[in-house]
């Protein structure tokens, strides 16, 4: 299917997509003008504008035959106000209800009912809005695109159709890498070089694979000796090395450039790989982050510190055990003060290595950066196999469109959500996502009702 | 996206000497670095060249807002919401995250982003549900949660566990972003602090009550809902006795209804019969917190007998629920005949079609019933018929 949904900027055109063009034309648009305008130019524009947004790809005899005039709503009940009347009160006097003064205000103030910003509401149940609408797909033409292309599933059954209704309790999920790849930032010009050399590579490893074994052979025995050399002397060094890494990398700035902290985090990698690789057993590198994070204080005989000796470093601001899963979310650095108690020992411990133990203790906080460094590495990696920018982070302008209506529930990690009923509108809000004002709508729903 | 047009500045690029300053600055830089400097500076236009412009006026401006205005929506910051509506507010101290429009859309002033359940909500609720097997009708009610999506939750994580011991890679870092972006219903776990995730007495607007219809009625008569849904379902008005009952017992009436719902009066003939239409306490959700609230308005000074009632009563509206359950599933069971070959992996499962009132529908033209019948013609092979599923069963 062709493209046609351009983003032209002579006339603004609303999308279902995150584009910048997009986002330009969204906070550019107004309500078209309707003074000496026929009421039948006034339903056309509004139409034409609604259109290009609602169900763009859907042709528009098709989206005739899914209109519907008989629109869902919902009216939220209060349990104490159900109880204590029986409908009596609204129908007493002579029928129309006896209010108290303060009931009129209320009543006034009571918000109504959208009903015709749900003009589009049977065009959400199609398979490529929801996608677009869980924030699976950057686009409802690439959620399109993951459908035609087998990325998705119904109920756990291959589903190829996009425009497939949904029913409500329905499940679909899409696979993750390619939400990820939809929306994460693109690659830079030298991310997309250094995928291409790294899948050369395979390419020529998987040709002389017999090779590249004795290679690593010898790459293992090369290693293996120095890293007998190196532990003995400088498991402090080590520590201390890793630790100042790890701080770098959780202490993300929005000024630093995307490269420099890929450096960072490449050497930190290599580092605990290092480190890891000292381990007797072979198994460790691919081992749970648990198993490696033990092992890691083992061999740097790292200890946890003792309560009474945290004194120096005072650190009462412990975070949440929540948080301690979110390392992207952790904008403010760790504060400066386990660092610099963290310096001060090492200091200590280079003035009178006699005192050994002491030096490797680590504070709560410290060990929990260096553990979060350690998570982060793990599910945002450097990879550059992947179609997107690694370590992944959202594409630019993303949050301008994040929302999740409510009749989703959509579980982010692996990508599935289900479709709980159909879009309904309540007084004052309707769930149907449309771009435009009650005007528009209204309009372009006058339109649809024509021979109707 | 408009057509783009080669940044390249063909005459400078032949004859870099003529300009010496924009050649160099255009070469090194994209198209779109380019226009993000002041347009009137570095990108002069060309007045006197016949060449095409590098820029409409349209996509500079373009570029100018997205270089100015449209570079605080550009990065994301947890729990901001940087929708188009909040671009005046962005940049200021004064406004808080709270203080922020959830709309993201400025024209439309009905849609808001709504929260969404955060991860802990999610995992409390999981724990709820399987761990201390409480039933999803009270877990909705402990958590304000509606009750289809405590069960689109509790499913979705049970495919989030699998995933897991399975070692299926998650989009873990998507997840985290997303969370930060939009909105969440944070899990507390003192009960009084936790917020209501969404209304869950939400009743459906019903076909019958569209239209308005005047209905007189005596000034000394008690015109109650009941009375209201029967006016509008035209059903005749109930006699006084009938009336008195549900007076004095208005609970006892709704659970009437709601747990034996095949007892319910029915009104018209032939294709028009209807049921008549039940008042709204008993068409919400959860029809028996109005019956706790009544209580806790008619006997103020019980109230932990009230709570046990409440609790009887919920556990009642379960076990009927299950019966119900059980009992369609016994009848689906006794449809079918299995037949498992001895030599087979598979088994053979044969439910007998069905040519009924119920599936022909009352002129016996339904599209339910399969099989040819006079005058119903098969509109399967004709132009412009839609052959995608319309379900996909588990």
């Amino acid at each position: 299917m062709r493209n046609r949904a351009t983003t032209p900027l002579s006339r603004a055109k609303i999308r279902q997509s995150w584009s910048k063009y997009n986002l330009y034309n969204l906070q550019r648009f107004r309500n078209p003008s309707t003074s000496n305008r026929t009421f039948f130019q006034q339903k056309w524009t509004a139409k034409s504008a609604a259109r290009a947004y609602h169900g763009e790809q859907v042709p528009e005899t098709q989206w005739e035959r899914m209109f519907s005039r008989r629109i869902r709503s919902v009216v939220p009940m209060d349990a104490t106000r159900l109880a204590q009347d029986d409908g009596s009160i609204a129908s007493s006097g002579r029928g129309s209800g006896i209010m108290s003064p303060w009931e009129m205000e209320r009543a006034k103030k009571e918000k109504l009912t959208p009903f015709t910003q749900m003009t589009f509401a049977p065009l959400e149940r199609r398979l490529d809005t929801a996608i677009f609408r869980a924030l699976f797909a950057s686009s409802t033409r690439q959620a399109r695109q993951f459908v035609v292309h087998g990325a998705v599933t119904v109920n756990g059954k291959e589903m190829r159709y996009p425009g497939y209704l949904l029913n409500p309790g329905d499940m679909f999920q899409v696979d993750p890498e390619r939400v990820m790849f939809a929306t994460g930032a693109p690659k830079s010009k030298a991310e997309r070089r250094e995928g291409r050399i790294a899948r050369q590579k395979t390419e020529t490893t998987e040709e002389g694979e017999e090779g590249a074994a004795e290679e690593q052979k010898e790459g293992k025995e090369e290693q293996k000796p120095e890293a007998e050399e190196a532990q003995p002397e400088d498991t402090r060094e080590t520590l201390k090395g890793l630790m100042a890494q790890a701080k770098t990398i959780m202490s993300k700035e929005k000024s630093d450039l995307p490269a420099k902290k890929k450096q960072e985090l490449r050497g930190f990698q290599k580092a605990i790989k290092r480190v890891l690789s000292r381990s007797e057993s072979s198994s460790i590198l691919n081992d749970n982050l648990e198993s490696q994070f033990s092992e890691l204080m083992t061999l740097l005989k790292a200890k946890r510190v003792e309560k009474k000796a945290d004194s120096k470093g005072k650190n009462t601001e412990s975070q949440p055990a929540a948080e301690s899963s979110e390392p992207v979310a952790e904008t403010e650095a760790p504060d400066s003060r386990p660092g610099q108690a963290l310096t001060e020992a090492f200091q200590k411990a280079t003035e009178n290595p006699a005192e050994e133990v002491d030096t490797s203790e680590l504070t709560e906080d410290e060990l929990d950066t260096l553990k979060r460094a350690l998570i982060q590495m793990r599910d945002n990696p450097i990879d550059s196999t992947k179609p997107y920018a690694t370590p992944w982070r959202p594409r630019d302008y993303m949050s301008a469109f994040a929302f999740i209506p409510r009749y989703l529930e959509v579980n982010q990690n692996i990508c599935a959500a289900v479709y709980l009923r159909h879009p309904v509108a309540r007084p004052g809000f309707s769930e149907v996502p449309s771009p435009f004002s009650e005007s528009i709508n209204t309009a372009a729903f006058a339109w649809y009702l024509r021979r109707r | 996206m408009p057509p783009r047009i080669q940044t390249q500045w063909v005459s400078n690029s032949v004859l870099p000497y003529l300009s010496p300053n924009t050649s160099t600055s255009v070469s090194s830089s994209s198209s779109s670095s380019c226009t993000s400097l002041p347009s009137s500076t570095s990108c002069p236009r060309r007045t006197f060249s016949s060449t095409p412009a590098a820029q409409t006026r349209l996509r500079s401006h373009m570029f100018e807002w997205l270089n100015s205005e449209g570079r605080k929506l550009q990065y994301h910051e947890p729990n901001v919401y940087k929708y188009v509506t909040n671009l005046k507010d962005l940049g200021k101290d004064s406004m808080g995250p709270e203080q922020l429009s959830k709309r993201p859309f400025p024209l439309n002033q009905n849609f808001v982003s709504e929260p969404i359940l955060s991860e802990e909500m999610r995992a409390e609720i999981y724990k709820r549900v399987t761990q201390d097997k409480k039933s999803v009708r009270a877990v909705s009610i402990e958590l304000k949660v509606d009750m289809r999506r405590v069960a689109a939750v509790v499913r979705l994580m049970e495919m989030e566990k699998a995933w897991r011991s399975q070692g299926k890679p998650l989009a873990l870092p998507y997840a985290r972003a997303i969370q930060e972006m939009v909105p969440t219903t944070r899990y507390s776990s003192d009960p009084r602090d936790q917020r209501p995730h969404e209304s869950i007495n939400d009743l459906p607007v019903h076909r019958l009550t569209d239209p308005q219809i005047f209905y007189p009625v005596s000034e000394s008569r008690q015109f109650t809902r009941v009375d209201a849904g029967r006016v509008f379902s035209g059903a005749p008005r109930l006699p006084n006795s009938t009336v008195e009952e549900i007076a004095n017992d208005p609970s006892t009436a709704i659970s009437k209804a709601t747990q034996k719902p095949h007892l319910i009066e029915r009104v018209g003939k032939g294709d028009q019969e209807t049921q008549v239409l039940q008042p709204a306490d008993a068409r919400i959700p959860h029809p028996y917190l109005v019956a706790h609230e009544r209580d806790s308005i008619n006997k103020p000074n019980e109230r932990n007998e009230n709570i046990k009632r409440f609790a009887s009563r919920l556990q009642e509206e379960e076990r009927i629920e299950a019966e119900r359950k059980q009992a369609t599933e016994q009848r689906r069971e006794n449809r079918t005949r299995k037949v498992n070959p001895e030599d087979s992996r598979f088994e053979f499962r044969f439910t007998d079609v069905v040519v009924s009132k119920e599936t022909t529908g009352a002129d016996g033209r339904g599209h339910k019933a399969p099989g040819r019948r006079y005058g119903v013609p098969s509109y399967e092979r004709k132009k412009g018929q839609v052959k995608i599923p319309t379900r996909v069963n588990v």
